[in-house]
């Protein structure tokens, strides 16, 4: 008889069915995992269930969201395929369903336009699920400005003033003890031109007038500069396991440079009056959705939780860990792509609640 | 014993094949046996009539347990189907309704090798399908039907 085996490393699972023909690997990584029950709720033989989710977010318990029988599982994958998150993946013969076209899959994306991007890293800072690097190389200073600066080292007392004021360490000088030998106190100053931005406060800090500067770049200087060598150049990079096209990153963006293509569309009410401000769904909410308001001014009525539907990605993780009921998470629309089995047709479309 | 059981499989699955129609050539070459032993059968020689009444009964069992033995008598997959189908006197009808989610128990269960998966629904090939159940059985989603058709339907 054909038998499954079942295979857990720390949090994640891995169930498996070989046969003579094909060789079926169903995964479960925890860490990608926003626990909203899809899985639970679009399994055909009922073999997956959703763990509670809100003590094992809220105390950082080592345990899996989700858990399997696999005696029950049939390797069908329909899991993977509701799976807003990617949480979940099957392989038949060492590929995944995903990249098969007879399988439906729900169309979501988050793209960044390197050529529109400025490298501002909003987009990195903002998303909930740190899938966003920015990488960026900025130009040397000393090509976006110019002048000149020379210290007269005769007039110059070492006292050091220009050295403490000026705001971009460009001055160095070499302290030392005066010794009978070399009664000094400094062996040098330097100017290094790389960091001076010819602003010219040691010149007008001066207490001897030792330093000659002045700064070209206000007036015919602009001629000087060569504007390529102010570009920023910079590349992004989205992590496609760890997004969940929550579209934070877009709506955060100043240059419109990123696009997110949610695959739900749907509404999220809560009920304020039965809310507990308890906080599980502020915690679990993948996309920061959830935030709980502060009063501008003290004695004012707030809502007891604050949304922002804009970054809803409808997964519905906030309404299943919700203790007294008080969020309800409709999906009106499911976007995936055409499948000719109907009965797989049947469970996408169940997705709509 | 076992050995003398396959023998007489072999024998019941031979005549069934020459009386089809096929050669002496051919049966050998399907069976993987030797042209002459399979000359040797057909004359009533190297085999124990009580092989022969022994194989007769395995045959009318319920197909599901004339296949399960028959497969543990030769571990042979190929073989085994060869034999069960030759030897079955009854047709198949097998359908598969809309409800089918392509999970694959079913291909990966049946012992004749009757059933692949396309877009997502399993394809059984009614040919094959020797009435075992087994299929049906293990479908999670109960879309499999098999139904046995006189001869000819």
């Amino acid at each position: 008889m054909v038998a499954n085996t079942k295979e857990v490393i720390d949090q994640d699972i891995c169930v498996t069915r070989s046969s003579a023909d094909e060789k079926r690997e169903w995964s479960y990584k925890d860490e990608l995992c926003v626990g909203c029950g899809i899985c639970a709720d679009i399994c055909p033989v009922d073999a997956i269930e959703l763990e509670p989710i809100g003590g094992i977010v809220r105390t950082g318990a080592e345990k899996s969201k989700i858990s399997i029988d696999e005696n029950k599982c049939v390797l069908c994958g329909m899991c993977s395929v509701g799976c807003p998150a990617d949480a979940l993946d099957l392989k038949i013969d060492d590929k995944s369903i995903k990249e098969m076209d007879s399988y439906p899959k729900l169309i979501k994306s988050a793209e960044i336009d390197d050529e529109t991007c400025v490298f501002c890293k909003a987009c990195e800072t903002a998303c909930p699920r740190e899938a966003i690097t920015i990488a960026r190389s900025l130009p040397d200073r000393s090509k976006l400005v110019t002048g000149e600066i020379e210290i007269d080292k005769e007039t110059c007392i070492d006292c050091g003033i220009c050295e403490e004021m000026c705001p971009a360490d460009a001055i160095i000088m070499e302290h030392h003890v005066p010794t009978s030998v070399d009664p000094t106190v400094s062996a040098d100053i330097k100017v290094d031109k790389d960091k001076c931005v010819y602003c010219l406060i040691c010149k007008k800090s001066c207490p001897v007038d030792a330093i000659k500067a002045v700064c070209r770049t206000c007036s015919y200087g602009d001629y000087d500069l060569n504007p390529e060598d102010a570009e920023i150049e910079g590349s992004s990079f989205i992590d496609e396991d760890l997004c969940v096209n929550c579209g934070w990153c877009q709506e955060i963006c100043p240059v419109d440079a990123a696009t997110v293509k949610k695959a739900f569309k749907g509404t999220l009410t809560i009920d304020q009056d039965t809310c507990t401000t308890c906080g599980a769904c502020v915690d679990i909410c993948p996309c920061d959705v959830l935030s709980f308001p502060k009063p501008a001014e003290s004695g004012q009525i707030v809502e007891k939780v604050f949304k922002d539907e804009k970054y809803c990605i409808y997964c519905g993780a906030c309404e299943k860990v919700c203790p007294v009921d008080a969020i309800d998470v409709e999906r009106t629309d499911v976007d995936y792509t055409p499948t000719k089995s109907n009965s797989w047709k049947n469970k996408m479309e169940s997705l709509k609640s | 014993m076992p050995k003398h059981i396959v023998s007489g499989l072999k024998y019941l699955t031979a005549v069934e094949l020459i009386r089809q129609g096929l050669s002496q050539k051919e049966v050998a070459k399907i069976l993987e046996m030797d042209r002459s032993t399979v000359s040797h059968y057909l004359n009533g020689r190297n085999l124990s009539w009580n092989s022969i009444e022994v194989a007769e009964i395995i045959t009318k069992f319920c197909p599901k347990d004339f296949l399960t033995l028959t497969y543990a008598l030769l571990n042979d997959s190929e073989k085994t189907r060869i034999i069960v189908k030759t030897c079955l006197k009854e047709n198949y009808q097998a359908k598969v309704e809309e409800t089918c989610i392509g999970c694959g128990l079913c291909a990966d269960t049946c012992l004749m090798n009757a059933i692949v998966l396309d877009d997502l629904k399993a394809q059984i090939d009614s040919n094959w399908c020797c009435g075992c159940l087994m299929c049906r059985d293990v479908c999670p989603t109960n879309s499999i039907k098999i139904l046995e058709v006189e001869d000819g339907c």
